[in-house]
């Protein structure tokens, strides 16, 4: 008995004598605690439990903070720091993704059920990969096709700003940024207004009598613009344009101008040395550009809703349409953990190759 | 030969400025329809046809009284919303860009997965979670929300800004006899100050404008974004573009007038913060 | 904006003074009810604008009603206000009876009260929120104009002894076209499959109107209705021409805009909306088609937890005024629930005196025959209905 409390003691010692690791393990107890507490991994008296286990942990971390001196104290600071934003982060973000798992696993009782009971229903998952499998094919697609078509139009225009801006750099920069202060919805109402069956783009096609092409290539669909798949990836590209231009600008940005000369002496032409050169150093970019536009446009609603037609829904709109008017809250979780996923595999794809840091 | 390929060099980069020029127009376009129709004087309930150039819009911008108090409304989370991610998240920057220790590659990940989960994963997890725990819907729940999302977003801002910040000149502070907390707030905030300012009114400009996220947790609390969606269904007024216009010219303002007072600041403290 | 608003001069407010009183008193005799709370709101609303310290109960009683947008004029607000000393807060946020469920779920399913007094469900949403024990009886003792209910909407499947509602406006949800585009007059639901319009056709993503009116394209009686099984012929019609493209979208209200641009050549339609923009744009028309149309009614509905039922039973006397519903209809052009607005409308004259002959107000009985009303749906079937109707509108 006694050489259990010893062993205690010079455990506790050796934890006091590094602070880091009591940082760091009090970090992710309280993290832990809190997702415990409000994904309700724990109910009724153990919560209780839990919620003194966690207080003990802070008092401890003081107790250590103020017994431990100036060294200690550094070494615990920056858990310090992090501690009040991680533990909402995992208050609200990791722990409804786990009540999100349970819902998505639970079945209705009846229609107006509104506390689905958990019972392992793998159902849920065979509706949403089945019933809502064009929807999900549709989001991917045209989230590929926007984010393709951002990176068409915003390199240009990066790399305009970046060598060619000069001392209105931040001027130009800000222009691309401003538009994105009116209301998201509004914007895209705009388009609204701009490809109408009687707007402007719509009677300039018509006089310049070119509707066949547009016809042909399946962007206009019985002579109209609007409530296309081509007017949703249209509104979704527009909508996600700057993701793409900052991280491809901040990526050229880093290149040294001198480089791109040298290259050009280097090689036979602009074209070759911009292949060479700085295409490649621009890469990063393009691949944060690449992420940052594909994720909110394929999780999106708000422009296959407003721009689109009965044949140009995609997830998002299906998900808001379960949860929000069915109220079939376990089918809408399963099909949101499904998207979850896939993104996140492409994710870690992604932050295997390329790290982290280029995301900001 | 050269002479040629100066030509082709040329057209070359005409290309790129057309093709850079167009995609600014691009850029613009909506934004003048959305601001040339806040002068329209719709006949019917739709403001999407243009008919007469009035005023009256801009004379009376708060006759949609929904409208107005749906922006009031947006405002009000989003000052709270930004008050509270803004001090959580550059508390995790500071963290991040001034300590080295086990686990802040982690941290990274971790902040940027919020930044990567999209919108309607984030709204309606939180909505089931709130549905489990019988959790009103609500002012509390939108902030709650808007916070989630922007810690991760004024963290990874404020970390980026003061990434090449020099903790040595704390440090030369508290040599020179200042108590810590005193060289921090003396020395140290005023200089990441723009830094946290910038990230503070980008959050708030996402506050505002979050939709996706807010539907799912709204209840009956009706934001400006709710209700747009809500009129798009019944009746566009021209109020709303000129609300709308009236909240992108003021971005527009805060915006040149932190680039301007950013650039002094930056000229007075030449070499103590790198972009 | 203001183009339907109907402001009445002053004069003119007073000399029809006389006359409401007499029909209030004489409602009041009808109804029976001569209580004194109920003689007071109706002295209240005799007074107008005169006085502010008649209306009954006092000044500090407060209501809120949620509503449809652009569903009430300002001043029949205000006027209540005044009349009544009731302080009113008045929003428009329901434009969706399925999410606005969604939205009140979570609170109500607890019993928890939530913030409005008095919501607007259309009629089959009143009966899901009575069928969960969400509604509460209305005072009916303090609302004598009850007796201005039309009889037609007395004594409803769902609330037979109209205990839990009261109507506020009905309509006709029928099929509306731009002549200009059409290029010729419509007069059958089979007009909206017509590949000529291929595009160009929009339809209601108000299940009921939408699927009914198909139904009964198809010679079926939609009030005989009552499971999945037998309307899944409108559903495969639907979902037949929604992947022929036929369909351009799914909309709420906004039609209105569509038709007007051009953008519908013909839409499924509520007969209100096609009214008021007939008048800007003489291109667009409303018809009932031969097969028939439906006939649907949004409510007023007391919620459960609200304590404000003084000022529920004052609110829904005042618009079931045949004065104020009169003026109410002026606003919003959808047929009136209370009788006698039709007089009130010609005494009003000018404008509003037309609006009295139009057919689609005040319908004559070869339309009323047309009209057809859907019953009630179980729950498992009505949660059929919803899921097909989803996966048909593409969500």
């Amino acid at each position: 008995m006694t050489s259990v409390v010893s062993a205690g003691k010079k455990w506790g010692a050796s934890l006091a004598s590094r602070p880091e690791n009591v940082g760091l393990g009090v970090m992710l107890g309280l993290g832990f605690g809190a997702v415990a507490l409000a994904a309700q991994w724990v109910k009724g008296p153990s919560s209780l439990l839990v919620a003194i286990a966690m207080l003990t942990m802070v008092v401890g971390l003081i107790y250590i903070a103020f017994a431990g001196g100036i060294e200690a104290r550094k070494s615990l600071a920056p858990y310090g720091l992090l501690k009040p934003g991680m533990i909402w982060l995992c208050l609200f973000f990791l722990a409804p993704l786990w009540s999100m798992v349970v819902m998505s696993l639970s079945s209705k009782a009846g229609r107006f059920d509104f506390f689905p009971d958990f019972t392992w229903n793998f159902e849920n998952y065979r509706i949403a990969l089945t019933k809502f499998r064009p929807q999900f094919i549709r989001s991917f697609s045209y989230a590929a096709i926007a984010t393709l078509l951002t990176v068409v139009i915003g390199y240009p225009l990066a790399y305009f700003i970046a060598f060619r801006g000069g001392k209105y750099r931040n001027i130009l920069l800000g222009l691309v940024v401003v538009p994105f202060f009116t209301s998201y919805l509004i914007r895209t109402l705009a388009w609204n207004n701009i490809l109408a069956d009687e707007g402007p783009v719509v009677s300039l096609i018509n006089t310049l009598q070119i509707t066949g092409v547009f016809e042909s290539l399946n962007i206009m669909q019985n002579g109209k613009l609007m409530n296309t798949p081509a007017a949703v990836i249209g509104g979704l590209t527009y909508n996600f344009l700057p993701f793409m231009i900052l991280p491809i600008y901040v990526s050229l940005e880093k290149i040294d101008v001198r480089l791109v000369d040298a290259a050009m002496d280097l090689y036979s032409s602009a074209s070759q040395a911009f292949r060479k050169v700085v295409l490649p150093l621009s890469l990063p970019g393009l691949f944060a550009g690449g992420l940052l536009v594909f994720i909110p446009a394929a999780g999106d609603f708000v422009n296959a809703q407003f721009l689109g037609n009965p044949q140009t829904t995609m997830i998002g709109n299906s998900i808001q349409d379960q949860f929000l008017r069915q109220l079939n809250y376990p089918v809408a979780s399963a099909m949101s953990f499904v998207l979850m996923i896939i993104i996140t595999i492409i994710v870690l794809i992604y932050t295997k190759f390329m790290g982290t840091e280029d995301l900001a | 030969m050269s002479t040629a390929f100066s030509k082709r060099q040329k057209a070359g980069q005409r290309l790129v400025n057309v093709a850079a020029g167009a995609a600014l127009l691009y850029i613009f376009i909506p934004i003048f329809v959305i601001v040339l129709f806040s002068f329209n004087e719709p006949k019917g309930k739709y403001n999407i046809k243009w008919q007469n150039f009035t005023l009256d819009n801009w004379a009376n911008p708060f006759v949609e009284k929904e409208l107005t108090s749906a922006l009031w409304v947006s405002l009000r989370i989003a000052l709270i919303a930004t008050i509270v991610s803004t001090i959580l998240g550059t508390l995790i920057a500071m963290s991040l860009s001034r300590y080295k220790f086990k686990a802040s590659g982690a941290v990274n990940l971790f902040l940027v997965l919020p930044l990567t989960a999209p919108e309607i994963v984030l709204g309606s997890s939180l909505a089931t979670l709130f549905l489990n725990r019988s959790v009103d819907f609500g002012y509390a729940t939108i902030i709650i929300a808007h916070v989630m999302f922007q810690i991760s977003f004024v963290a990874v801002t404020v970390r980026a800004r003061i990434r090449g910040f020099d903790w040595t000149l704390e440090q030369a502070a508290q040599d020179l006899g200042a108590t810590p907390s005193r060289a921090f707030w003396k020395v140290t905030f005023p200089l990441i100050l723009p830094g946290i300012m910038a990230a503070a009114l980008l959050s708030f400009a996402l506050s505002v404008d979050d939709f996706i996220i807010t539907f799912f947790n709204a209840g009956s609390l009706v934001t400006f974004p709710l209700q747009i969606f809500g009129a798009s269904r019944v009746k566009i007024s021209p109020q709303i573009n000129v609300l709308a216009s009236m909240l992108l010219f003021t971005s527009v303002a805060l915006m040149a007038g932190a680039m301007i007072l950013g650039r002094r600041r930056e000229r007075r403290h030449t070499g103590t913060l790198s972009k | 904006m203001n183009t339907r608003r109907t402001t009445t001069p002053k004069s003119v407010q007073a000399s029809r003074l006389n006359r409401r009183d007499f029909l209030i008193r004489g409602g009041l005799m009808g109804a029976g009810a001569l209580s004194l709370p109920a003689l007071l709101a109706a002295c209240g609303s005799d007074s107008g604008s005169t006085s502010d310290t008649v209306g009954g109960g006092g000044g500090d009683s407060s209501l809120f009603f949620e509503n449809w947008p652009d569903y009430m004029d300002e001043e029949t607000i205000d006027l209540f206000q005044t009349a009544s000393g009731v302080s009113m807060k008045y929003t428009e946020a329901f434009n969706d009876n399925n999410e606005y469920f969604a939205k009140i779920q979570p609170a109500m399913s607890k019993g928890n009260a939530i913030d409005p007094d008095i919501l607007a469900p259309t009629f089959w949403m009143a009966a899901r929120l009575l069928q969960l024990g969400w509604v509460q009886k209305l005072p009916k003792a303090d609302i004598p104009n009850f007796a201005y209910l039309r009889d037609d909407l007395r004594g409803q499947s769902w609330d037979k002894n109209d205990e839990y509602h009261l109507p506020y406006q009905s309509g006709i949800a029928g099929i509306a076209y731009n002549s200009k585009i059409t290029g010729r007059d419509l007069k059958s639901v089979s007009d909206l499959f017509d590949p000529a319009f291929k595009g160009k056709i929009g339809m209601l993503t108000e299940m009921r109107d939408t699927i009914g009116l198909i139904l009964m394209g198809e010679g079926k009686k939609i009030a005989d209705i009552t499971t999945f099984d037998q309307a899944s012929v409108a559903f495969d019609k639907l979902g037949k021409a929604k992947s022929e493209g036929q369909i351009r979208s799914f909309t709420g209200n906004d039609y209105v805009d569509d038709l007007s641009a051009g953008n519908f050549a013909a839409c499924v339609a509520w007969s209100g909306d096609v009214l008021q923009l007939s008048k800007d744009n003489p291109d667009v028309k409303f018809i009932v088609p031969e097969e028939g149309g439906t006939s649907w009614y949004d409510t007023m509905v007391w919620m459960k937890g609200s304590e404000n039922g003084d000022a529920v039973a004052k609110w829904m006397n005042f618009l079931y005024d045949p004065v104020n519903a009169a003026r109410l209809t002026a606003y919003v052009q959808y047929i009136s629930p209370v009788k006698g607005v039709q007089d009130e409308l010609v005494n009003m004259g000018g404008d509003n005196a037309k609006l009295a002959e139009d057919p689609l107000l005040f319908p004559d009985t070869a339309t009323f025959s047309r009209l057809q009303s859907w019953g009630a749906l179980v729950e498992e079937e009505e949660a059929k209905f919803d899921e097909a109707f989803a996966s048909v509108t593409g969500a």
